[in-house]
């Protein structure tokens, strides 16, 4: 299998700002590596250094062991997906996906055939004559991302692909994400700023902030073991307590609400809302912190604010972070 | 339907002073010219007929259309890349770049014409420049290029610069990341995408050059007359007044001859902003 990208060291320096400080990445080929940060944090110049779209002022990118550092992107066989589509409002649908195959001297019925294919696979089947213009914002994203797996490239890049779609478009669409990674085969690197989204979607995260590469690794590693609190902070929320100079994270649906003659942290109730299937309750601890808990209590058992209560945990839901 | 009710719930009114204004000083002209090409010295097409009859007007025509065609390629070649130019530079060059194509623009054109004589004649500015023999750059095909691209230049560039102003320039970095050349990408996606505004720049410049008097009169030679001239010289030069209605009558009906070919390959209503 081809398609393992491997990021050495990359450093890029703006006048005034460092967007990139020596990070180093190494993504398996096949795997979907999702780059989650913050705006500002550096993934989006993470990605477009891999795209060959900027340069790094130091380090080097290499896919399948070829050093590309340096090469033009059109030179360097990697499908491009972008935020806002870029579609060419010219072209149908049909032509847009022929774009990158007309580019590589393929025509006539293997032009047809390989359109046709892609087309299909993100179930567009239909709509090649149409205008982008005239395509919905789900069905633009699919027509960007039928163009980009077309020309089979070793490595699809994504930059926040589906920020411009709503919620439940979304989240069709991640589904199919995924579907297409595992189809293909190829090596996703999927840039987005949704802590939920790089979770559901990814078999690995790396977590940037400030230009560095907070913690690498799984979503599971990532959600249960984070390695700084602002990991812990980020994906989800989370409780984090001070505790002997560390500090132990416990996830609301971990943490139990119970009467206040019981042993735990004493709190006063603050707020109970009802979200679909359960409740979200935050409560105070006597310093002013919040704690949030998340349970399906019945009914008959509801807190109400101003209840005084304790917040109390199993010790195998609790985990250390360091501080 | 909708343009008679609105005529005639008052606000129609508004447009009279105007439509009053371009009868007397459009309509009634026009059609009198039109008039006095059939009936002056005598009633029929003999005006017409003494067009086409001789050569030497036709190679006026001939020449107009040359000159127009040589002036509007040199014009689009010029300012398609100042317009592009336009879009990619900072807001104080572009401000500049701006500037310096209409600064020209609001000057008198009789001022520019002899400031261009002062400039091309044998022992003017350009001339002093070049070593040797004084190139001929006045009174020839040379002259009246340069000076009326200067002149068409604006309406080149800033038809060109609204269009590419609209175009998206991430379109040619996702075509780059698609494997397309720098080349590639500008033929596929840029250019198709500028075109409207080219069309609009080579449209603008052909039928105004077309009808050049000034520029060609001063800047030009005995063998470069174009029809604006000859009407002139017709009209108060030999006092054949049919015959120069004649020729105005032609140049009017193969302009709109144009704008009509023109307008089944283009949205015309598009070109000048009014279209949706």
């Amino acid at each position: 299998m081809t398609g393992a990208v491997d990021v050495r060291a990359v450093t890029k320096r703006y006048p005034g700002s460092l967007a990139l400080d020596e990070v180093s990445l190494h993504v398996a080929a096949g795997e979907f590596m999702t780059l989650l940060g913050s705006s500002g944090s550096g993934k989006s110049t993470l990605l477009n250094v891999v795209a060959g779209f900027t340069e790094p002022t130091s380090g080097s990118v290499l896919v399948d062991d070829a050093d590309i550092t340096g090469v033009p992107p059109h030179r360097r066989e990697l499908g491009m997906v972008f935020q806002h589509y870029a579609l060419f409002p010219h072209m149908n649908v049909f032509e847009n996906v022929a774009f990158p195959l007309r580019r590589r001297k393929v025509r006539g019925a293997e032009l047809r055939r390989r359109v046709g294919d892609a087309l299909e696979v993100v179930e567009l089947g239909a709509l090649g004559e149409r205008r982008p213009a005239q395509l919905s914002g789900g069905q633009q994203q699919r027509v960007a991302l039928a163009r980009a797996i077309v020309f089979q490239p070793r490595v699809l890049l994504m930059d926040e692909p589906l920020g411009a779609l709503d919620k439940r478009l979304r989240e069709q669409l991640q589904l199919e994400i995924k579907r297409l990674h595992r189809e293909l085969g190829i090596t996703f690197v999927f840039v987005t700023h949704d802590q939920e989204e790089a979770l559901t979607m990814s078999d690995r995260v790396a977590l940037l902030r400030e230009g560095r590469i907070v913690q690498v690794g799984t979503p599971q590693e990532l959600y249960e073991t984070p390695a700084s609190r602002y990991v812990a902070e980020f994906l989800g929320e989370s409780n984090l307590l001070d505790e002997d100079g560390g500090l132990l994270l416990v996830r609301p649906q971990h943490l139990r609400i119970g009467p206040p003659d019981g042993p735990g942290l004493r709190a006063v109730v603050r707020e109970v809302i009802y979200v679909g299937g359960g409740l979200r309750i935050e409560v105070e601890r006597p310093g002013g912190q919040r704690l949030v808990a998340r349970t399906t209590v019945r009914p008959e058992e509801l807190p109400r604010p101003g209840d005084e209560v304790v917040a109390h945990w199993s010790e195998h839901d609790s985990v250390n972070v360091p501080a | 339907m909708t343009a008679l009710r609105r005529l005639g719930d008052g606000w129609g009114m508004l447009v009279l002073p105007l439509a009053a204004f371009l009868l007397v000083v459009f309509v009634y002209p026009l059609a009198s010219v039109l008039a006095r090409s059939l009936t002056d010295p005598e009633p029929g097409l003999g005006n017409y007929a003494a067009f086409f009859d001789s050569p030497v007007y036709l190679d006026v025509l001939g020449n107009t259309f040359v000159t127009a065609g040589l002036v509007t390629l040199v014009t689009l070649l010029l300012g398609f890349p100042y317009a592009y130019l336009m879009t990619v530079a900072r807001p104080f060059w572009r401000g500049v770049l701006m500037a310096a194509v209409l600064v020209p623009f609001w000057t008198s054109l009789l001022v520019r014409t002899f400031a261009w004589v002062l400039l091309l004649r044998d022992t003017g500015v350009v001339n002093a420049l070049i070593p040797g023999e004084p190139v001929p750059l006045l009174r020839n095909l040379a002259g009246i290029t340069i000076g009326m691209v200067q002149v068409m230049l604006p309406f080149a560039v800033l038809p060109m610069y609204a269009t590419m102003r609209g175009i998206d320039r991430r379109l040619l970095r996702a075509a780059e990341g698609l494997g397309a050349t720098p080349v590639f990408a500008f033929w596929r996606v840029y250019a198709p995408l500028a075109l409207p505004g080219v069309a609009a720049a080579l449209l603008l410049v052909f039928v105004s050059t077309l009808g050049f008097y000034v520029t060609p009169a001063l800047l030009g030679g005995p063998k470069d007359v174009m029809i604006g001239e000859l009407i002139v010289q017709q009209l108060s030069g030999v006092l054949r007044w049919g015959f120069a209605s004649a020729l105005a009558v032609i140049l009017l009906l193969v302009t709109g001859a144009l704008l009509l070919v023109a307008s089944r390959l283009v949205d015309l209503r598009k070109m000048i902003g009014s279209g949706s």
